[in-house]
């Protein structure tokens, strides 16, 4: 048998001549790299105690240790006032309270938390002093145990300043010691602020927690997820929900030339490689960006629960933005509030375009429910008149139409002539889809409407009356 | 039955292709009383199931498993082989509600019948203990109160190599308190397949002393040579061998049938498929249960065909069902179903059925062909006949020279242990797979352990490949990578081609795996599903699509694969006399070529067309033996070209019966002039890449396999070369046979 080396080698050399192309390419940009940057001065890997790297201290990075070991921190401070973006940081003080039925809505669910109220009212509303806002930078996607967050950002609202903190490991090593000093910034935290932090963030360090030995328990804070309410908000209304697309159209802030999260494993081992801190800078600053957005984020949703819509935040411009607030807002109790956006939008010039569609009918399903049927009329009429334009119908409107002046106005003519283009928008619809066997039972159920509307109207006035409304379309 | 039995025997035209009839007498039970230290709940359990007594190899795994020890149980089919580690691991848990265990099945089939059981057995008991399937199908809502509350996990290598294991700290509950480790089927962990969960086996080993347990491993497995050995390599621990059965067993009737010579001058025999149809009518129709075991999934669906065709005026076609991997879950658990209640009257399966799926008692079964290997015929010929009354199972022989040498030679088949189950945890290429995916579970330490070769040097590549990173003694994964995701443990399972009917609609009706889609579904192939025809209208081959539409015609499709060989290293070699062997790795390229029609029932060829398909490359390890030049000389080219056809011939179908491997797992290739020393070559390889070892013991084999070959060659009954032997002779010529016995005797004569 041949040594375990040599069969090594021979793999290496079948895997390197099958992309043969494409590697060389890539060392050729490795090595030219490290003429431009011309110095290497410790390569971080041999997991002893080193000296800081010089540019490392140029960026405000100092070595933090504790009985764990060592590992890096930046610390940055914003004193007050301060604004990033459209929000001024120091009003974090007043709005974190507001924030109080979005946090019981995300932590009611808590298992772990004995003292968790049944109501809302009976949540503890946040503080700022509690609030922690965090964001890491990891080594892959997923939550697996081989995803290793290497740098995590944290921000805290002072009556002072917003002071943000960013640990760096210079190695894997490092990483016992960069928990152990996270877990006592935990003290006195009662939310994790993060951007999908409940199913990203918060897994990948409970992992990292548990493969260091400690255990899950009855004390970990809370979260106030954002990327829940920016979605509730802004689903249909920005192209994603990311958070950098967020706080360019919503909050006010340019980011300029910002290293994209994405790259951020790419860039870390490449620092892990060559133990060149410059890797990282961009890492580190758009870390802390993210820090930020969230701390501007907080701002922004404590204005709108707290009834500064409209002053201290912009009333939403686009319509269905404004009923998805109206709707966020009756969500999270502020009735008046949702009312009063509801009531802009009643009053809303018809716009057109099937995008109009959409509000209209969740508003009149709404007000449909709570009983108010003469403000769901005009809504639904206003609907039905886009459906009838719009390449794309739907047809709920005509339905509910059709529905109310059959049973509740017994206007047999009217219901008529609104069914029959609702099936001829079905059978549009249909055409549209091609097969679709829920169409059919849409036609079957249209079909059976007619009829019955046919045989009313002949009970009551003789032959039927048809077509009179194809015409219109 | 009996009565049948004796009707047999007086029909002259089956008696005369009956070269073997075998009984194995009725054997009683043997029994102990149930232990003292069973619980009360769990002896009143078993009495409400009529259990009041155990069988003797039920109590000894009891008391092994007390004692502390890993316990491989080794029993045929329905022999009560689920108690030997239920009985335990319910005992345990009874006493200690934290306690867990963790139960490997090879198909998430198996596990559904497993956990129906349990819960039984807990609901007689009247106990909280709760027992989950863990697998694809889980809904994720549920996942979460199986990872804190199950106190038994169900599950297969698949999910706890790519879900559980990379997720471990959701588990910690479950590795903190793990007891047992039940491993049923054992068996099936052979091949390639065995040796990635042997490495799945020690990562979970790793993961459990990372959380401080250590939990005990009660395995089970049906016949094998060597189940304690097999159980040892799997799990890595030395284990307690239980195999004195003490279930009672029915009388068994093993007939072998030879279909008769047609053509004595080309040594043609009737077809087996006509053969075993023939026989499955005769039972079917006088109202006997019975299972058709066939090799193919094309044999599978042209029996179904014939039988359904012949039976639907008695029994209807609904009664008489295929059963094969490609169906789906549901249709196959219809199926099993249909079996028990014994609506269904017959099945015609893969060895899809081999493995401990519950399809009830039945009393005949029909091999079509030799199975494969010794096992693997027990396995299957178990399916009838469970614990009490008479059952048969008919071994009908296709012209292979195997099942020729087998008919004709039954005392080697009575005579002979079961095969060996072989892996081959250690290669390479598996082993590098499971040290990065372990490597993401957990970092390496130094002086850490993980498989025999020296696992600094792999972790050193692995860094120098930049997927870990090294730390002062310990090795990080540093990569963005989940590398369970791109790692199949069943090489082709993963990437299965779906198969799409457009006949009305789009309906998947089926699936077929990497390797079986360049020959089974090219484009215009007849792929047969459930006894219906389909032509392929399109193969998507990136997106892994095949488009079919149902037709009718009278023939179906078989197509050729050309291959390419090249040796990039030779490891071992030896020179004996004219022949020099080696062994070492080498590159095979292949790429199908042409397909042909072929006519329903007379099988003549009736046309052909071309595949267009992408190449495939495998790195592999190989063994060949070539001639030297004097040897070559002495016959022309066109000679020495017929006589290594022969002796290839021969040769691919001994191989595989001294490795029991599927004959898939190896590859034959016949050289005239090969690339690497312009010699006369026969090449053997593993259709694996980086190999698990088939071909190194095969060189090792070497001199008993060509001894094997001349004594099959010697005897077989033709003139000059038949399908039995050397080939036929449209293939290898009129002179074949002596071609091919004077190149065996030169080897000798020389050496």
């Amino acid at each position: 048998m041949n040594g375990l080396k040599e069969r090594l080698d021979r793999l290496r050399a079948s895997a390197m001549a099958a992309q043969a192309g494409e590697k060389r390419e890539e060392t050729e940009s490795a090595v030219s790299e490290q003429t431009v940057d011309g110095v290497m001065i410790d390569k971080a890997d041999d997991g002893g105690d080193h000296p800081l790297h010089p540019v490392f201290r140029r960026y405000g990075v100092e070595v933090c240790s504790n009985e764990a070991g060592s590992f890096l921190l930046r610390r940055i401070v914003y004193p007050f006032p301060y604004r990033h973006g459209r929000y001024a940081l120091e009003d974090l003080n007043d709005c974190t309270p507001h924030l109080q039925p979005v946090a019981w809505r995300q932590n009611r669910t808590d298992k772990r938390k004995r003292w968790m109220p049944e109501t809302a009212a009976d949540y503890p509303a946040p503080q700022s002093s509690g609030l922690l806002f965090l964001d890491t930078e990891t080594t892959g996607l997923g939550v697996g145990t081989g995803n290793v967050p290497f740098m995590i950002g944290i921000g805290r609202c002072t009556e002072e300043a917003f002071i943000i903190e960013q640990t760096l490991i210079r190695h894997p090593g490092e990483e016992r010691a960069m928990l152990t000093w996270l877990l006592e910034q935990f003290h006195g935290v009662t939310h994790l602020v993060t951007y999908n932090g409940r199913t990203f963030d918060w897994p990948v360090l409970a992992n990292r927690f548990i493969l260091n030995g400690w255990r899950r328990s009855s004390v970990e804070p809370g979260h106030l997820d954002f990327l829940h309410p920016s979605r509730a908000l802004w689903k249909n209304t920005l192209p994603t929900c990311r958070l950098s697309t967020v706080e360019e159209e919503r909050l006010g802030v340019v980011r300029g030339d910002d290293v994209p999260g994405s790259l951020a494993p790419e860039l870390y081992f490449r620092y892990l490689r060559e133990g060149n801190p410059e890797h990282l800078y961009g890492v580190f600053v758009h870390n802390e960006k993210d820090v930020l957005a969230l701390a501007s984020l907080a701002v922004h949703f404590g204005h709108l629960l707290g009834g500064g819509l409209g002053a201290a935040a912009p009333d939403p411009t686009d319509a269905e933005e404004r009923f998805r607030t109206g709707a966020w807002l009756e969500q999270h109790g502020q009735l008046s509030e949702a009312e009063r956006l509801y009531d802009l939008l009643a009053a809303t010039e018809q716009g057109a375009g099937s995008g109009e569609i959409g509000w209209r009918l969740a508003l009149a399903a709404k007000y449909k429910r709570h009983g108010s049927l003469h403000r769901a009329l005009p809504m639904w009429e206003q609907a039905a008149s886009l459906s009838e334009a719009s390449r794309l119908p739907r047809l709920e409107a005509h339905l509910e139409l059709a529905i109310h002046y059959e049973h509740r106005i017994k206007d047999y003519g009217s219901a008529l002539r609104y069914a029959e283009v609702a099936l001829e928008l079905a059978r549009r619809r249909i055409a549209l889809a091609r097969i679709s066997a829920a169409g059919k039972q849409e036609r079957e159920r249209l079909e059976r409407r007619i009829n019955r509307l046919k045989r009313k109207l002949q009970r009551e006035h003789g032959p039927p009356v048809t077509g009179r409304c194809s015409e219109r379309i | 039955m009996e009565e049948w039995l004796s009707q047999l025997r007086t029909r002259k035209e089956i008696m005369e292709n009956v070269t073997f009839w075998h009984t194995q007498p009725a054997r009683p039970s043997r029994t102990t009383s149930l232990p003292e230290e069973v619980h009360p709940k769990l002896k009143l359990a078993l009495e409400a199931k009529g259990i009041r007594e155990l069988y003797t190899h039920q109590a000894a795994a009891f008391h092994s498993v007390t004692a502390g020890r890993h316990v491989v149980t080794v029993t045929p089919t329905a022999s009560g082989k689920t108690l030997c580690y239920n009985l335990p691991v319910l005992q345990t848990l009874l006493h200690d509600d934290s306690a867990r265990a963790l139960y490997l099945f090879p198909t998430k089939a198996l596990a559904q019948d497993q956990v129906a059981e349990l819960q039984e057995l807990a609901d007689l008991m009247e106990a909280d203990i709760k027992t989950h399937t863990y697998d694809g199908d889980t809904p994720p809502t549920v996942r979460q109160v199986i990872r804190n509350a199950g106190h038994i996990v169900v599950t297969n290598p698949d999910m706890l190599h790519s879900a559980i294991l990379p997720h471990h700290t959701k588990w910690v509950k479950l590795f903190e308190n793990l007891r047992y480790i039940i491993i049923d089927e054992l068996h099936a962990y052979r091949g390639v397949f065995g040796s990635h969960v042997a490495n799945v086996i020690r990562r979970l080993k790793r993961i459990c002393q990372f959380y401080g347990s250590n939990p005990q491993f009660l395995c089970a497995s049906a016949t094998i040579r060597n189940p304690k050995q097999h159980a040892e390599r799997l799990i890595g621990e030395s284990v307690d061998l239980n195999d004195d059965n003490g279930a009672p067993a029915g009388e068994k009737h093993l007939i072998f049938y030879n279909p008769p010579v047609v053509n004595q001058q080309l040594g043609i025999r009737r077809s087996s498929v006509l053969e075993s149809q023939k026989l499955a009518g005769l039972l079917l129709r006088d109202g006997i249960q019975t299972i058709v075991f066939a090799r193919s999934r094309v044999r599978v669906e042209i029996l179904l065909t014939y039988l359904q065709d012949l039976v639907k005026q008695e029994l209807g076609t609904k009664s008489i069902r295929g059963y094969r991997g490609g169906y789906l879950p549901k249709l196959r658990r219809e199926i099993e179903r249909g079996l028990r209640s014994g609506e269904i009257r017959g099945v015609v399966s893969t060895n899809a059925l081999e493995l401990g799926i519950d399809i009830g008692q039945l009393q005949a079964c029909v091999l079509n062909g030799y199975p494969g290997s010794i096992a693997s015929t027990w396995q299957q010929s178990g399916r009838a006949g469970r614990r009490h009354g008479s059952s048969v199972t008919f071994l009908v022989a296709s012209s292979n020279p195997l099942d020729q040498y087998l008919i004709q030679n039954p005392d080697y088949f009575l005579g002979t242990a079961p095969e060996e189950a072989r892996i081959h945890p250690d290669n390479l290429l598996i082993l590098l797979d499971h040290v990065k995916c372990a490597a993401y579970e957990l970092p390496f330490e130094e002086g850490d352990k993980f498989g025999e070769e020296k696992l600094s040097d792999l972790l050193e590549f692995l860094a120098e490949e930049k997927v870990l990173h090294r730390v002062g003694s310990r090795w990080y994964w540093m990569e963005q990578g989940f590398p369970a995701h791109n790692i199949s443990l069943r090489s082709a399972a993963q990437e299965n081609f779906i198969i799409i009917d457009v006949t009305a609609g789009h309906k998947v009706i089926g699936e077929v795996d990497r390797f079986g889609a360049p020959t089974l579904i090219h484009e215009e192939a007849i792929y047969l599903h459930e006894g219906v025809q389909y032509q392929v209208e399109k193969l998507d081959y990136p997106e892994k699509k095949a488009y079919v539409r149902e037709v009718n015609v009278d023939y179906f499709t078989d197509a050729n694969l050309a291959t390419e060989l090249k040796v990039l290293h030779i490891d071992q070699e030896a020179q004996e006399g004219p022949l020099l062997r080696q062994y070492g790795e080498v590159t095979v390229t292949a790429k199908p070529t042409i397909f042909k029609k072929i006519r329903l029932r007379t099988h003549e060829n009736i046309g052909s067309g071309p595949i267009h398909l992408p190449e495939e490359e495998l790195q592999t390890s190989g063994y060949w033996f070539s001639f030297s030049e004097e040897e070559t000389a002495k016959r022309s080219a066109n000679d020495m070209q017929m006589a290594l056809l022969g002796l290839a011939n021969v040769l691919v179908h001994l191989a595989p019966l001294h490795l029991m491997c599927d004959p898939m797992d190896i590859r034959v290739v016949p050289q005239v002039k090969a690339i690497h020393n312009k010699r006369p070559t026969i090449y053997f390889y593993d259709r694996y890449p980086g190999g698990i070892g088939l071909s190194q013991r095969l060189y090792e084999l070497h001199g008993e396999l060509l001894k094997e070959a001349g004594r099959l060659i010697r005897g077989c009954g033709c003139l000059s070369g038949c399908p039995a032997c050397v080939g036929p002779i449209e293939e290898v010529g009129l002179l074949g046979k002596d071609l091919a016995l004077s190149l065996l005797d030169g080897m000798r004569v020389s050496s």
